[in-house]
């Protein structure tokens, strides 16, 4: 059985990856399930969704605990715990990603046991195609699998796509095309592992159970304002930063801007950007009246302040 | 704008410098009917038992979290007014029995999108209203099923596109007008909101509050996920939004509607309707003048008797 996860952020299209991928193999006589996953998360949010395709009848059911193949459409998700992009992962298992960096530094970066390819549209795609990171995804990973013809990958996507309109059909065929040909010297890495059996379950011998505070834990909720200890900082991919020097203290701005709680203000009038639950919206910096908060790739940021070095805009 | 005379928001930087409403909800970034609720609840304050319509809110109080101070109560998406009225009941019968103090008692508010305001959940809020349910009814209006991927509801505007109206020509119906649905039967109060106008906002909000009897808040909620545009803009299309005069901001006091921004001169709707996905469709691939001039003509057909009045 063909297990396969795919990690994003809600609005990359892994859902519709996971569907195209799904259709795929059922095209090729396969019994399929394809789900995605998501719940209360919205645009930004670490989502994933998974296939199951094999010749016999599936019988498993629910999250995808052993993959075989892993696609990451975002690599700023690998180093989120909450994202669980490297669950269940095993020796054989094939980890694709979308990234800038080189399939050796994430081996190594990981300890990656398996192969890890990277998808190689991330260095030539243009600003405006992020939006077919989703195609691709699907695309490359039809051809890992290698049981999946380019004919079968295509109709997959004129029929999930088709709500969209010819144009956005041709243009996601291009793209598929070019991500399926780029993957054939590893065409048919994905390995089709026998079926998990519950049988081969052994169950523990003891089962700890979380003692969580009644604020938390009891069946009403008696603990106002406790949706901070929801960290929604991890939705951002774009930072706002203060270049205090120019800020006006016009905080009255900026805090209102802020539809997210996260801008307060001191007393002095300087506001302060709650890092922990900014979802990245970029309302503040579109409304700042003196041009003082900036935007900075969430990467970039977070490599600065591991190295040391202060977070600043580009101006 | 509303009178200033009797607010404590006399200017812009009497805006609070910090917010109530908890962070770390489930909203998407960047959402207007958020922001709305946000600056609101600056102003109405702890002692607030919200009632929620299913809708996008629902995700505001996911167990185990609420960002709320208060109470949170969750309908299903026609009944939030009936069970408003429950609320309030059970309150008013505390307060007869000496359970509770003036101090203690709670504002009811109901929280709801525009898809059960404008559609199923009509009944609910016409029994309220006819039985002067003294309750707040707060409608974040994104236009369209926003939960669910952005379905056409009763308050999707002309030709815009949604997942069910998804053709060359969008949506065909007109915006139902849930304000003057209200006004005519002579709430409380009733006013539109923007969240993107804060200060008229807070000050509705403290006159909605100051009333008691059915009162209604009708908040243009700017939405990025479904209509189609940059997060970062929601503010920026809150603004064309009043500078078009595509969301008149409005009060209904006393049998009288006056409005609290006069735009002057009106943009052309399409500076309004350009940014947005959802109406992409009026201008590529090639300009619809027609629709273009019937949405313009609408809202030309709006602000005439105001403006002749103002003329006069």
């Amino acid at each position: 059985m063909y297990r396969i996860r795919f990690h994003g952020r809600g609005g990359q299209g892994m859902k519709t990856a996971s569907r195209i991928l799904g259709e795929a193999f059922f095209l090729e006589g396969f019994e399929v399930q394809d789900a995605q996953r998501y719940g209360a998360e919205r645009r930004g949010a670490p989502i994933f969704a998974y296939v199951r395709a094999a010749k016999e009848a599936i019988h498993e059911r629910g999250v995808i605990a052993r993959p075989g193949l892993i696609v990451v459409a975002d690599d700023t998700l690998v180093a989120i715990a909450a994202a669980g992009v490297m669950q269940g992962l095993n020796e054989d298992c094939v980890v694709l990603i979308d990234s800038a960096e080189s399939a050796a530094a994430w081996a190594e970066r990981l300890n990656l046991p398996g192969p890890v390819i990277i998808l190689p549209a991330h260095d030539t795609r243009e600003a405006g195609e992020a939006a077919f990171v989703g195609v691709e995804c699907a695309a490359a990973a039809a051809c890992l699998a290698g049981v999946i013809s380019q004919a079968y990958l295509e109709e997959a996507i004129r029929r999930e796509l088709a709500p969209m309109g010819d144009e956005v059909v041709a243009q996601n065929l291009g793209i598929a095309a070019d991500a399926y040909a780029k993957m054939e010297p590893y065409a048919g890495i994905v390995r089709a592992d026998g079926t998990l059996s519950a049988r081969a379950y052994k169950p523990p011998d003891w089962v700890d159970l979380p003692l969580e505070g009644v604020s938390l834990a009891g069946p009403a909720i008696y603990g106002g304002v406790n949706s901070e200890l929801t960290n929604t900082g991890l939705w951002r991919t774009m930072r706002p930063v203060i270049d205090l020097e120019r800020c006006n203290k016009c905080s009255w701005v900026c805090v209102s801007s802020c539809p997210d709680s996260a801008i307060q203000a001191r007393a002095d009038g300087t506001p302060e950007i709650d890092l922990d639950h900014c979802k990245g919206c970029m309302l503040c910096v579109a409304q700042c009246p003196p041009h003082a908060i900036g935007a900075v790739p969430e990467t970039e940021a977070l490599a600065r302040e591991k190295a040391g070095e202060p977070v600043c805009a580009a101006n | 704008m509303p009178d200033a005379g009797a607010s404590r928001f006399r200017r812009m930087r009497d805006l609070p410098s910090s917010h109530m409403l908890g962070a770390g909800t489930a909203m998407c970034a960047g959402c207007g009917g958020l922001a709305a609720l946000t600056e609101a609840y600056d102003v109405l304050g702890e002692n607030t038992v919200f009632v929620n319509a299913a809708g996008c809110m629902s995700l505001m109080s996911v167990y185990p979290f609420t960002p709320f101070r208060g109470s949170w109560l969750y309908t299903a998406m026609a009944s939030a007014p009936a069970g408003a009225q429950g609320v309030r009941d059970a309150l008013d019968v505390l307060r007869a029995r000496g359970r509770i103090t003036v101090q203690e008692d709670l504002q009811v508010v109901v929280l709801t999108g525009d898809g059960a305001a404008g559609g199923m959940g009509l009944s609910a809020t016409s029994g309220a209203i006819d039985r002067g349910l003294d309750f707040i009814y707060f409608c974040y209006d994104n236009e369209g099923y926003g939960n669910t991927g952005q379905q056409t509801s009763a308050l999707t505007p002309h030709a815009a596109a949604t997942a069910t109206d998804a053709g060359n020509s969008g949506f065909p119906g007109w915006k139902k007008d849930l304000f003057a649905l209200w006004a005519a039967n002579k709430p409380a109060y009733a006013a539109t909101i923007i969240g993107g106008e804060p200060l008229d906002l807070v000050r509705k909000i403290e006159k909605a509050r100051s009333f008691s009897g059915p009162r209604m808040i009708l908040a243009l909620s700017p939405c990025p996920t479904g209509w189609g545009y940059d997060p970062k803009l929601s503010i920026e299309i809150a603004h064309l939004a009043v500078k078009t005069g595509i969301w008149p901001l409005k009060e209904y006091i006393d049998g009288r509607v006056s409005h609290t921004r006069m735009p002057h001169p009106r943009l052309p709707v399409e500076e309004y309707l350009k940014p947005q996905g959802r109406f992409a469709h009026l201008f590529e691939p090639r300009r619809n003048e027609a629709a273009l001039r019937e949405i313009q003509a609408g809202v030309d057909a709006y602000w005439a008797p105001w403006e002749a009045q103002r003329e006069a």
